[in-house]
């Protein structure tokens, strides 16, 4: 196996200008078989399916391409640890609400301070994007800030550090004999499994319980540790957070009662009166300070810490109110932050984080034997493997309407499928299944609602920066126009996906850019572009623009 | 007594050698735990702090040392997925698998004796015809095509028995003991146990008609003939209590199999067992809890192997002298 150092990746970029300037001369080197790492056809049957017609496409323009099928852990490692050694890889950006504000997206995934080590394992470097980034982090009227996350987008469109495909569907089901249809709430980018639904539902009939599946166990119930997917589902159900973001995907105050910016890193919160823990204590404006304040502790709280890491100065300001400094302006602070620290009990986590540190431990590891929070359900038991079981809090003032709310793991796709018809679960919250099966279903049974929301995540081919010939934006391009999208969405995903060409989904409607997701396939063009670059064609095989050499060592 | 020091030793030194493979296959596995951590906020600095967490960035031969040291110690560390001990993460879905594994066998066992017996009587007869390539084919089906079958038929159409899962939505019970002795939990039992005995009965069932016909040759049969027994005890009392020997040690063998070989029924029946915990820690690199389960289901073939080799002793004399 060939690699590519870091320095031929620069001679790359130097050949790449001088192709600027193409010479009236032979063919530079023949593109080398370029291999693409997936998830199996077993483990992501949509994602494979689409590597196969991506590569089929590409195939047109000359190039030899090989699909090659990872396991998950696999190809993460090859893709995140060994950033020199792979060509393209399928990858996915999976929607959550604290995604709603753009920036954790926009920053992370192209800003070229992330390139090592971190997000930007493209390696897309460009000084004009990491302005744009810049500017939207640190702007905080929202007009303004749009201008410049229309201006990141429009260079994300113009490079094509990613090849965007779909913005994929999340799709659910509920039974409406148990659940009134008015009362599910469907959230932007997210679907109608969402917190407001769990705080919503109506029951329509003497079932007071919603049943929902999760098709894998859950890692951890723990305030300051998400382990897994289905983790986040329970703890955002059992700890309250100042912040929520809203159906529309705009935070608005929860335990806070109000959130006011006084200047660009000030932020005055108060405190929503009457709070109190699931043990009976009354939430404070010390655990407010505290659950702030924890995760910064040394490496109390490692999946946390960043959340807080741009907080120079939390104080109380009075009885129930709250003074946020910041180091730096952070737009999205409201959403990324606030909504997603979990308010934890300074009475049970302080001493516990005293003990753990002592320890040389971190909150991560230590499992409560019932966790407390503040949230609107109330933890009654739980089995990691098997299901929890939590009960609606009646004294939290936005009580839900249900009784109790559980959890079952089921791990048979089919068998949840058989469930919800059954009413062993009334509401089908993880099917990893063909959607097309479930909406059939529902066609055979008048009581099965099917709701399938577009997910603000994205699928995405991830040509890898560092290695010739993707470290060309033309040739990226070029790769893009010879993409159908509209082709992969309804092949690959079934219908159930929309094309995509951004990183900010359309679900987020005052972000994304109008008509920036409107890519057309357009063969002519890529080649086109190909062939005004310098690229040639020799017996159906793709050369370089003359005078570039392919020069891959071994690293 | 030596005998059995002997053995004990012995058992230790495979014990060890397990545990030393099982340390450096998952070490030269690919794939890397912290991979379960990549978020856009993950940065290289906080990769080295969970490779130290996780005592990643020591050496391999000092990493070697402190996993030998913790297992003289009995420690089998702590999950990096879970973040808590390994072994409190498979006592809590031992249970399961060991009530399923053992209630299937114990069925297999028991109706794959007497079958044996019987198609070994009815040998040549339109019986034998029909029954000897139908336990064949149980026992080529796929588990979860079996399982499927059975799910289908007994739950979705009929509705007789519960989907999946080990207890109904909300169960709520005062103890662990009280959970899996519970009618609730014999009830959600009954279709995964049926489909492991039905994957198992053919062994036990064609082991015995064999050896059935082999004993029915011996010429003490034939001296009971000759004194005049009837021919169904001649074939209880003689003949299978002889032929049953061979089936201990495949009782014992397969028990020690099936507690970490009920992968695939335990998936479709959402079944919380030790299977599904060992292939998900497979997957995520979760070295110790993936080498706590796999040194387990090890420890429990080399004794159920020990087990086997003691009882056909007891069973057989003439083995425990031959031994001896």
């Amino acid at each position: 196996m060939t690699h590519v150092s870091r320095r031929v990746f620069l001679a790359g970029a130097a050949a790449v200008v001088s192709a600027a300037s193409p010479r009236a001369a032979d063919p530079g080197d023949r593109i080398r078989k370029l291999v693409m790492l997936s998830a199996p056809q077993s483990n992501d049957p949509q994602e494979f399916q689409a590597a196969q017609l991506l590569a089929q496409a590409w195939r047109q323009l000359g190039l030899e391409i090989e699909v090659r099928p990872l396991p998950r852990p696999q190809l993460a490692d090859i893709v995140w640890n060994q950033r020199d050694k792979w060509d393209m890889s399928m990858w996915r950006m999976v929607g959550r609400p604290e995604r709603s504000d753009p920036d954790e997206l926009v920053y992370s995934l192209f800003h070229s301070s992330t390139a090592n080590g971190g997000y930007d394992f493209v390696t897309y470097i460009n000084k004009d994007y990491d302005r744009a980034a810049e500017s939207e982090r640190q702007e905080i009227d929202p007009r303004k800030r749009q201008v410049f996350m229309y201006q990141a987008q429009d260079i994300i469109d113009r490079d094509q550090p990613y090849i965007f495909l779909v913005f994929p569907k999340n799709t659910f089901a509920y039974s409406s004999k148990v659940w009134k249809p008015e009362s599910m709430v469907e959230q932007s980018g997210i679907g109608i499994r969402c917190f407001w639904t769990f705080v919503r539902a109506e029951p329509a009939s003497a079932q007071k319980d919603m049943i929902v599946n999760a098709a894998e166990p859950l890692v951890a119930l723990n305030p300051l540790y998400i382990g897994g997917a289905v983790d986040s589902w329970m703890t955002e159900l059992v700890w309250d957070r100042l912040m929520r973001v809203g159906p529309d995907g705009l935070p608005v105050p929860w335990s806070a009662s109000r959130a006011e910016w006084t200047d660009a890193t000030t932020l005055d919160l108060a405190l929503r009166p009457g709070q109190t823990w699931h043990d009976g204590e009354k939430v404070t404006i010390d655990d407010v300070l505290f659950s702030l304040q924890a995760p910064a502790n040394g490496n109390f709280s490692p999946m946390y810490k960043p959340f807080v890491a741009n907080i120079a100065e939390v104080t109380a300001t009075g009885e129930d109110t709250v003074r946020i400094k910041l180091k730096t302006p952070n737009a999205g602070f409201l959403t990324a932050s606030l909504a997603k620290l979990n308010l934890v009990p300074k009475h049970i986590w302080g001493p516990l984080m005293d003990s753990q540190m002592a320890k040389g431990q971190s909150a991560e590891q230590y499992q409560e034997p019932k966790p407390i929070g503040s949230g609107p359900f109330r933890m009654v038991s739980f089995n990691l493997q098997d299901q929890v079981v939590l009960e609606a809090n009646e004294k939290h003032w936005a009580a839900p309407k249900m009784a109790r709310w559980i959890l079952r793991v089921v791990t048979n796709n089919d068998a949840a499928l058989g469930m919800l018809q059954r009413g062993e679960i009334n509401f089908l919250t993880d099917y990893r299944g063909d959607p097309k099966v479930l909406v059939d279903m529902a066609k055979q049974d008048a009581a099965i609602q099917v709701v399938s929301t577009t997910d603000m995540g994205f699928r995405f081919l991830a040509p890898n920066g560092r290695r010739p010939p993707f470290n060309d934006p033309t040739f990226r391009r070029a790769l893009s126009s010879a993409t159908n999208r509209q082709m992969l969405a309804a092949a690959a995903w079934n219908g159930f996906a929309i094309p995509a060409n951004s990183m900010v989904a359309p679900s987020l409607t005052f972000w994304a850019k109008p008509g920036i997701n409107d890519l057309k396939v357009d063969m002519g063009e890529a080649k086109k572009l190909l062939t005004d670059a310098g690229y040639t064609v020799v017996d159906g095989h793709l050369h370089y623009p003359p005078g570039v050499k392919e020069t891959l060592t071994g690293s | 007594m030596t005998h059995v020091l002997r053995r004990l030793v012995l058992m230790l030194l495979v014990l060890w050698a397990i545990a030393s493979i099982l340390f450096l296959m998952f070490r030269l596995m690919p794939g890397d735990p912290t991979t379960a951590y990549i978020d856009p906020t993950f940065t290289a600095e906080q990769r080295q702090v969970v490779l130290h967490q996780f005592g990643l960035d020591l050496p391999l031969w000092r990493q070697y040392a402190i996993y030998i040291g913790n297992l003289l110690h009995g420690e089998l560390g702590l999950s990096f997925r879970y973040r808590a001990p390994v072994a409190g993460l498979i006592l809590n879905v031992l249970p399961n698998t060991l009530l399923l594994t053992l209630t299937a066998l114990v069925i297999a066992y028991i109706f794959g004796a007497l079958g044996g017996a019987l198609l070994a009587m009815k040998r040549g007869t339109w019986v034998e015809a029909v029954t000897i390539p139908l336990v064949l084919a149980t026992r080529a089906a796929p588990e979860f095509w079996l399982g499927m079958l059975l799910l289908a038929v007994f739950a979705f159409a009929f509705g007789w028995f519960p989907s999946g899962g080990a207890v109904t939505a909300g169960a709520a019970f005062p103890s662990a003991l009280a959970r899996v002795t519970s009618a609730d939990f014999a009830h959600h039992l009954v279709l995964p146990a049926a489909t492991l005995a039905i994957y198992l009965q053919g062994l036990p069932l064609l082991l015995m008609r064999a050896n059935m016909l082999e004993v029915m040759q011996e010429e003490f049969i034939t001296m009971a003939r000759m004194k005049g027994f009837g021919e169904w005890s001649i074939m209880l009392r003689h003949a299978a209590r002889n032929a049953l020997l061979p089936l201990v040690t495949a009782f014992a063998l397969g028990f020690g199999a099936s507690v970490g070989g009920n992968v695939v029924v335990e998936t479709v029946f959402s079944w919380p067992g030790i299977g599904r915990m060992l292939v998900d820690a497979v997957a995520s690199s979760d070295y110790p809890l993936a080498q706590g389960a796999f040194l387990l289901i090890a420890a429990v073939l080399v004794v159920m192997n020990a087990v086997a080799d003691m009882l056909y002793g007891v069973l057989d004399p003439r083995v425990a002298h031959a031994a001896g």
